[in-house]
């Protein structure tokens, strides 16, 4: 370790300090103490066979590259995916138990995939090494468990989803598919920074060419070229850190960092700039893959892809790449506490802003995609307040209620030719062979909604609990509570106006899957009711089937139980909490307290660290771990009251308060009139796309003509000039081959006499 | 003979195993010039299947060559080069020989079919064929040469017989004019580099190489009579393949000829051309000028602007042309060029042939060989019939549109092989640049180096022409109807080149390590002037910085 540090300059004397200070056991010691999860890793010790799990991605996407070279026409690709990622989660499992479970760290080796020596006339220099290895600890297992698990089932509901484009479009979705879930595990698992590198921008890939699956709709493919261009951004941020992460450290896989962080903190001293600098970096990868303020807008057009893609991809996994990035580097992170304050705050701050914009959509999928915004931001901002458990569970809860909820909106989509403004659907509970989808979606609401007792409330409620606690975050707790109290409210505004109310809608304008319309028909005219009018009269709505129920069902089931795993492992905050405490993501904070003994040990801690009295912080005076669970409750309640006040139907027994008598309109119109300035600017997202437009795209644009300009008629004409110079040589030669046998011969001597000349002249 | 002369008794015959393969390409030769008297008609057709034979016998024979780890070869220029440089001459005259199938006495063989009674007077089968292999012989006889008397002859032997091939290649008053007119030119080329070996005779007392390198490497300056001589010798060889000034012949002779007689000129004479090229400039060695790691500045200049001058020229004149067999007559002329890099580039450092310019070259001649031939053996396959209902060559560039698509192993070939030529990644072709590169950018040549690069560009665009025109330009109705000749194994040849240019892609790094090998200096090379025997660095080594040093010791030593 100590070698490692020599090598760089920087941090040479840092290290020279640990030595000093401690001596090397002492260093080392406290390196052990601090990363116990570290400690017991041994590089290249672990299961050959956990490999498997990235690499059955890999190998489905061959098979679904040469189904579609050889034009395989059936859903053949579909269950290929579903197989092999099936079998990856099932070798997830096994990891569980042979990893987290115990606790353990494990480095799997693949192969040697990049080893440049920097110094190669020099005897252990610095070297460029990236393995093909995995880092699996139990912060990798919980991703991976949810990763494979959550692919699975989404390739089974898109199997059904994508039937009407059986053929070569299925072939490539799934394609793409397997790849995304290849990039992903290789995102995760990687041992280095670069194997992170490589699955971020093959997430990146996968998600604009998903987007962009229906590439002759002008929207679809303008969507992926965004998404691809916001998070270009980011990644520049990323892999800049990533560069200097390897210039100050000398090492880009993780063990190595980590060691030389331990001693770094436990030797004190001041760093320097760079290494302070490193975090700021990564976390502009994040904020871009995250979809964080101000990198954000790309993600609620992303939802021009397939919805299944959506749920994957923009919910439960890609999404929350940002926050893993960040919660496997938290010991860079906790290097320099600025870093920390900055994704506390773009965390709460997108969160509520996602929120307002999502309480003015109309689309539901749209309003799906702001709230998976504004959700992320509360992971950050629990990473930001040292509640990297409480972000984790979040993103496990987040995970299964998002993708339960973006299905439900395909299935709707998917049975209504694509409709998906709340204006023109309602009380698609009422209608025949939808329940289980309205059921579902139910469950999807209450846990986003943060209902009480729901997971979604639990692990909203760890990070609300922290950001009070800790101190100076107050203000930053109050915001998330409103958000929370804004977050119920869209959320109950979908469910009131697309799944109760009187039975009405007006089909969207994709018409697919003729023959399933045919078996839908008697069913369907029930539900026609006053505006289904035109268009309507040859479309019947078709209720899922099997695959898509059935995925449905266990998601809805998924995302009640996951409550359970609180109760778990009740000490650290339940089973997530246990899983991050095991792994390098875990830092002590100095205001989480278990119990009234712990507080003090921690105020005192924090006393210490800081160097100033700091106590931990209150909710109104009482300790925020117990006080919000009622607070955040009785917002959230809030929100739901008013959404079903302003949004709900009449009947019911006048169990429900709210007047709403067909599908568009409610008393929320009424309201909008006296909010008329706000809510238009809601609506229109705040103007953030027009601003970045005015900012970034018009400037860009100028340049760009100016550049063009300049090609065109500088560059150009030089090129163009050059160009016709070899044909002015040439005939300027040409009269020199006359056919004639004496002027050839004059020429071979004038040639040699040249040469003679040149020589005399030269010399 | 003179070397055997030079030699004591019993060596002639320890000598005479050097020149194995010879014999067998002579003893077929004997054979294939009786069998095309024959009054049978299967007797006359053996005589091409003899030639193959005895090339195979050759090039077996050439593998089992000595190399450098004879000791009776330790003396000399290039120790190494008979077996590698032997082979690839015999498999390159393999591959050439079905394009050669046909040139000759189609029309007499007609008529004897129909029933006239057969002249061998008036045959020619087995006189073209036995030409074919003299002239190889006289190939492979420049490479076991160590004498310019023996250079002297090898070089004629390997001209002489491809003046009659041209000559007659074809019944038409063209190929009449184009022997002429090679074989005049090509007597005056021969004349200069004459008087050049006259004046290095007359300077050093001797014609044995060996003998004047070891004068050479023992006096610190050169006589301008012997630079002089050398100057002329090279520039007189350089009409061997082709180099500017000597190259005006090349349009008119591959135009005149048949299209399979010019392949073969393409081949033969310029492998022949810079084999005694690279022995003659090995002889000066690349100890001089101001860094004490070139060549004599004055063979610099003239193999640097010869070199700069015969890519430039090529190609730019090859940009013009319509006719695909002018075009790649220059193409031809460009890459002799190329090859003229790797000679001012020299060996490079000690034991790595990626380095060495040698080893460029002659890998070079290899890649420029097969795909070279291959090119001009697809357009021999061709023919086309006139309006007047003749069958005649295919020589204009639109005769080839759309020939990929009519005769696809034909066009394929061709299109293969002239983006080879262009050096299109990841073909043969590519890779015989990328040597050069790379040799002629560690000998510091880098202005050469731009030039290279910019006449590989120049290049791209009438290869790409070739390319573009059978891919897929329309063919017009009214434009000649596209045939293929009367001669299906030329076909053979064109595949083959195509294949192989594609195939010994795989083979790049052992084939050059085998020219590198063949291009290694002999143990007298090291020699650097003006430093004292202790401080003569190892065999070889040419690294500059090592130069540099011992430079740099011997000016210190001096006051």
């Amino acid at each position: 370790m100590l070698e490692l540090l020599s090598n760089i300059p920087e941090l040479a004397t840092l290290a020279s300090h640990a030595t000093h200070g401690h001596g090397a056991e002492g260093a080392a010691a406290g390196a052990a103490e601090a990363a116990h999860a570290v400690g017991a890793a041994i590089a290249g010790s672990g299961n050959k066979l956990f490999l498997l799990i990235p690499l059955l991605p890999l190998l489905s996407m061959a098979l679904c590259g040469l189904y579609w070279a050889f034009g395989v026409k059936s859903k053949l690709p579909a269950w290929t995916t579903v197989g092999l990622l099936g079998a990856s989660f099932g070798l997830t499992i096994l990891a569980y138990f042979e990893i987290a479970a115990p606790g353990v760290t494990q480095i799997v080796h693949g192969f040697r995939w990049i080893g440049i020596d920097l110094s190669p006339h020099q005897e252990g220099g610095l070297e460029l090494i990236a393995n093909f290895g995995l880092y699996l600890d139990s912060l990798t297992i919980l991703w991976m468990l949810f990763v494979t698990g959550l692919a699975t089932l989404i390739a089974l509901y898109a199997s059904e989803y994508m039937a009407h484009d059986v053929g070569p479009g299925y072939c490539r979705f799934f394609f793409a598919f397997s790849l995304f879930v290849f990039a992903m595990s290789a995102l995760v698992m990687g041992d280095n920074l670069l194997m992170l590198y490589l699955g971020w921008e093959g997430v990146g890939l996968c998600s604009y060419l998903l987007i962009g699956y229906f590439f002759t709709k002008p929207s679809a493919v303008a969507a992926a070229k965004k998404a691809f261009i916001m998070n270009r951004i980011g990644d520049l941020g990323l892999a800049i850190g990533i560069m200097m992460t390897f210039v100050q450290f000398g090492t880009i896989e993780y063990a190595g960092i980590f060691e030389q962080v331990d001693a770094i903190r436990a030797s004190g001293g001041e760093l320097p700039f760079a290494v302070k600098a490193i975090p700021l970096l990564l976390m502009v990868g994040a904020f871009g893959k995250s979809a964080q303020l101000p990198l954000y807008t790309w993600l609620p057009d992303a939802m021009e892809g397939p919805t299944p893609v959506s749920a994957l991809i923009h919910a439960a996994t890609m999404v929350t790449a940002g926050v893993y990035l960040i919660a496997r580097t938290y010991p860079l992170y906790t290097l320099n506490p600025t870093a920390l304050v900055i994704v506390a705050w773009v965390g709460g701050l997108t969160a509520l802003l996602a929120a307002t914009i999502g309480m003015a959509q109309y689309d539901i999928k749209r309003i799906m995609a702001y709230s998976t915004v504004s959700q992320l931001g509360y992971m950050f901002l629990g990473l930001g307040v040292l509640s990297s458990a409480g972000a984790a569970f979040h993103v496990f809860t987040h995970a299964f209620f998002k993708a339960t909820l973006f299905l439900c909106c395909g299935a709707v989509m998917h049975g209504f030719a694509g409709q998906l403004d709340l204006r023109k659907l309602s009380g698609v509970w009422g209608m025949k062979g939808w329940r289980i989808v309205s059921v579902a979606m139910l469950i999807g609401c209450l846990n986003l909604a943060g209902f009480p007792l729901t997971a979604g409330y639990f692990s909203k409620d760890m990070i609300l609990a922290e950001a009070f606690v800790t101190p100076g975050f107050a203000v930053l707790g109050w915001i998330a509570l409103i958000t929370a109290g804004l977050t119920a409210y869209y959320t109950f505004r979908v469910w009131f106006r697309v799944f109760m109310g009187p039975g009405e809608f007006e089909p969207g304008d994709e018409h697919h899957g003729d023959a399933e319309d045919e078996m839908t028909a008697e069913d369907g005219h029930d539900n026609h009711a006053g505006h289904g009018g035109h268009g309507g009269s040859s479309f019947h709505p078709h209720p899922p089937k099997w695959a898509i129920n059935t995925v449905l069902a266990i998601l809805a089931v998924g995302s009640l139980a996951v409550v359970g795993v609180y109760f778990i492992d009740t000490e650290h905050h339940g089973w997530v909490g246990g899983l991050v405490h095991d792994s390098t993501a875990h830092y002590e904070s100095p205001f989480v307290h278990h119990g009234a003994a712990a507080h003090e040990i921690a105020g005192a801690h924090g006393a210490e660290a800081s160097g100033a009295e700091l106590a931990p912080g209150t909710f109104l005076g009482f300790d925020p771990h117990e006080a919000l669970f009622f607070a955040s409750g009785i917002i959230g309640a809030i929100g739901i009251l008013i959404a079903a006040f302003l949004h709900g139907p009449t009947g019911f027994g006048g169990l429900f308060i709210g007047a709403r008598t067909e599908a568009a309109t409610s008393r929320a119109d009424g309201l909008k009139r006296t909010f008329a300035p706000v809510g238009k600017w809601a609506e229109r997202k705040w103007y953030v796309d027009e601003l970045y437009d005015f900012l970034f795209r018009i400037p860009l644009w100028v340049l760009a003509h100016i550049c063009y300009l300049f090609d065109r008629f500088i560059i150009d004409g030089i090129v163009d000039g050059l160009a016709k110079t070899p044909r002015g040589v040439g005939s300027g030669l040409r009269p020199s081959q006359n056919g004639l046998l004496q002027s050839y011969a004059v020429g071979m001597a004038g040639g040699l006499a040249f040469i003679l000349l040149v020589i005399w002249v030269v010399l | 003979m003179t070397l055997a002369l030079a030699a004591g008794g019993s060596e002639i015959i320890e000598r005479l195993h050097y020149l194995h393969p010879e014999m067998a390409l002579f003893a077929a030769t004997c054979v294939v010039m009786v069998l095309g008297l024959s009054k049978s008609l299967a007797a006359r057709k053996s005589a091409a299947i003899v030639t193959g034979l005895g090339l195979i016998a050759a090039a077996w024979l050439s593998l089992r060559s000595p190399g450098a780890e004879t000791e009776a070869l330790k003396e000399a220029i290039l120790p190494g080069v008979m077996p590698y440089a032997k082979t690839l001459i015999a498999v390159m005259g393999l591959l050439a020989l079905p394009m050669l199938t046909g040139v000759v006495d189609r029309a007499y063989e007609r008529d004897v079919a129909r029933g006239r009674a057969f002249d061998p007077l008036r045959a020619t089968r087995g006189e073209f064929y036995a030409f074919f292999l003299f002239s190889l012989t006289g190939v492979m006889l420049c490479v076991t040469a160590d004498d310019l008397i023996w250079i002297f002859l090898a070089l004629e032997l390997t001209s002489l017989p491809t003046y009659i091939m041209v000559a007659m290649s074809s019944g038409r008053l063209r190929a009449q004019e184009a022997a002429v007119k090679y074989f005049f030119l090509g007597a005056f080329s021969a004349a200069i580099f004459l008087y050049g070996f006259a004046l290095i005779y007359g300077v050093m007392g001797t014609t044995s190489l060996p003998e004047i390198r070891n004068a050479l490497a023992q006096s610190d300056e050169l006589n301008p009579m012997l630079l002089l001589g050398f100057i002329l010798a090279i520039v007189g060889v350089s009409f061997k393949i082709a180099a500017v000034p000597m190259h005006f012949y090349t349009p008119d002779v591959y135009q005149g000829a048949a299209t399979s007689v010019a392949g073969y000129l393409a081949f033969a004479p310029k492998a022949a051309g810079i084999l005694v090229l690279i022995m003659l400039v090995s002889v000066l060695g690349w100890t001089h000028g101001a860094t004490g790691i070139t060549l004599p500045a004055e063979i610099r200049v003239t193999l640097w602007v010869m070199a700069a001058l015969t890519m430039t020229v090529g190609n730019v004149l090859a940009l013009l042309q319509d006719n695909v067999k002018r075009m790649l007559a220059y193409s031809s002329v460009a890459h002799s060029g190329y090859m003229l890099v790797g000679l001012i580039a020299g060996p490079g450092r000690e034991g790595d042939a990626a380095t060495s310019g040698l080893a460029a070259a002659l890998f070079y001649l290899l890649s420029y060989s097969v795909m070279t031939l291959g090119a001009f053996a697809a357009i021999a396959s061709l023919e086309k019939r006139t309006i007047k209902g003749e069958m005649v060559e295919v020589e204009l560039l639109s005769d080839l549109n759309s020939v990929c698509r009519t005769y696809p192993a034909v066009g394929w070939s061709l299109v293969v092989c002239a983006l080879s030529l262009l050096g299109m990644p990841p073909l043969f072709g590519f890779f015989g640049k990328l040597a050069l590169f790379t040799s002629a950018w560690e000998a510091n040549e880098k202005i050469l180096v731009v030039v290279l690069a910019i006449n590989s560009a120049v290049a791209a665009f009438y290869y790409l022409r070739i390319a573009a025109a059978a891919l897929f330009e329309e063919r017009d109705e009214f434009e000649d109807r596209l045939a293929l000749g009367p001669a299906p194994w030329r076909r053979l040849t064109a595949v083959a080149g195509a294949a192989g240019v594609v195939g010994l892609a795989l083979f790049v790094s052992p084939l050059l390590r085998g020219s590198g090998d063949a291009t290694q200096l002999g143990s007298q090379q090291t020699f650097i002037a003006g430093v004292d025997a202790e401080n003569r660095p190892a065999q070889g080594i040419v690294n500059p910085s090592i130069a540099a040093t011992i430079r740099a010791d011997a000016e210190r030593e001096q006051p």
